[in-house]
């Protein structure tokens, strides 16, 4: 009898597992999902929003110490920025007037697509959005923050909704630059390495980075359009025993207090 | 039974919503508990070592897990099934005394 029902359970197991290589070969894991994801959108979003407000109001308490410290730093920030702002729109003006006498039409907006973030993916690199195939979706375009920060790439797409792979994870890799004013920019690769952590390498250790500095994507790698934000310098690990330089980035993009995307549909 | 089973089928369902949608905004260093594994290692520790439903769950969870991520339909079914069945085994012909009482 005993012998029976070891039988029966091998099969059984046997069986679940065709079923699951069967489901997945033929292409059918994607239907399932997209019905699950269309079953729990409001749920989900509902659910969305609630943590970030939960998880805003707690973040709050914990750093309500330096709140008047920080709002200080900000006033005189917002002041910088303000003159630095004036500033440039003085010199828009002037580009603008002299694009028009030069006859250019050199200004391409990208054309973005509006998403909302739907679900994070428990592995953290991979987060779900609202908009699909439908919308005109492709895999491999371009998703940023309404701050222009590169948040990741689409991954796969269905009908109504995408997978974003962020930068962040382990399997993404391409080429970014430390923009100079005075010197030669610096160019490297970024790496992602899971759990939101990114890293700038392949540095030549000629170059001088410093802490804060801005690492922004270039058109090398042909993945993402240039200028994007990235993140900001972290720590630089240089050693002489390695040909390059190496340093932790804090990337611009924040999951947490970031509902909306835009998917980059031509640039 | 059938209500047992569907009561499951919500659980997991909610706890997959939560884990996904809610917690991710309280990641510590981009970690959030997984609570689907927890309640299955639990519900299978408490449960009756006869009684299957701790293996359901973990069918059941496993499937949310995988339906909510990026991987193939059936690798977190397969992977908590076999850690239900492992807690089964072990409490079955090692675990003589009875510390808690079972479900």
């Amino acid at each position: 009898m005993a012998q029976f029902f070891k039988t029966k359970t091998a099969i059984i197991l046997i069986l679940i597992i065709c079923f699951f290589l069967v489901l997945n070969l033929i292409g059918l894991s994607k239907p399932v999902k997209s019905f699950f994801y269309s079953l729990s959108l409001p749920i989900q979003k509902t659910l969305w929003q609630a943590g970030d407000g939960v998880s805003d109001f707690f973040d709050s308490i914990a750093h309500s110490k330096y709140l008047g410290e920080k709002n200080k730093e900000l006033l005189s920030n917002n002041q910088e920025l303000l003159s630095e702002n004036a500033l440039l729109k003085e010199l828009k003006k002037e580009n603008e007037i002299l694009r028009q006498a030069l006859n250019l039409d050199l200004q391409k907006e990208f054309q973005l697509i509006l998403a909302e973030i739907i679900s994070k993916d428990i592995s953290q690199d991979f987060i779900l959005i609202s908009k699909g195939s439908n919308d005109g979706i492709l895999n491999d375009m371009a998703v940023i923050t309404a701050e222009k920060a590169l948040c990741g790439r689409i991954y796969e797409v269905y009908d109504n909704f995408s997978k974003v792979v962020l930068i962040s994870n382990p399997e993404i890799s391409f080429d970014a630059k430390v923009p100079k004013e005075s010197e030669d920019e610096i160019y490297g690769v970024i790496e992602g390495k899971g759990s939101l952590n990114l890293y700038f390498n392949l540095i030549p250790q000629d170059k001088e980075i410093k802490q804060e500095d801005i690492v922004v994507t270039t058109s090398l790698g042909g993945i993402f359009p240039k200028g994007l934000l990235i993140g900001k310098i972290k720590e630089i690990k240089k050693s002489d025993v390695r040909p390059f330089q190496e340093a932790e980035v804090q990337p611009f993009f924040s999951l947490k207090n970031t509902e909306i995307l835009f998917i980059i549909n031509e640039y | 039974m059938i209500r047992k089973l569907a009561i499951i089928i919500l659980f997991f369902y909610v706890l997959a919503l939560l884990q996904t949608s809610f917690l991710v905004n309280f990641g510590i260093n981009g970690m959030i508990p997984n609570l689907i594994l927890i309640s299955v290692i639990l519900i299978n520790i408490f449960e009756k070592p006869e009684k299957k439903y701790g293996i359901f769950s973990a069918f059941i969870g496993g499937f949310f897990l995988d339906i909510f991520s990026e991987r193939f339909i059936g690798f977190e079914i397969l992977i908590l099934t076999a850690i239900a069945c492992f807690i089964k085994l072990i409490l079955k012909k090692y675990v003589r005394v009875q510390i808690t009482k079972r479900v």
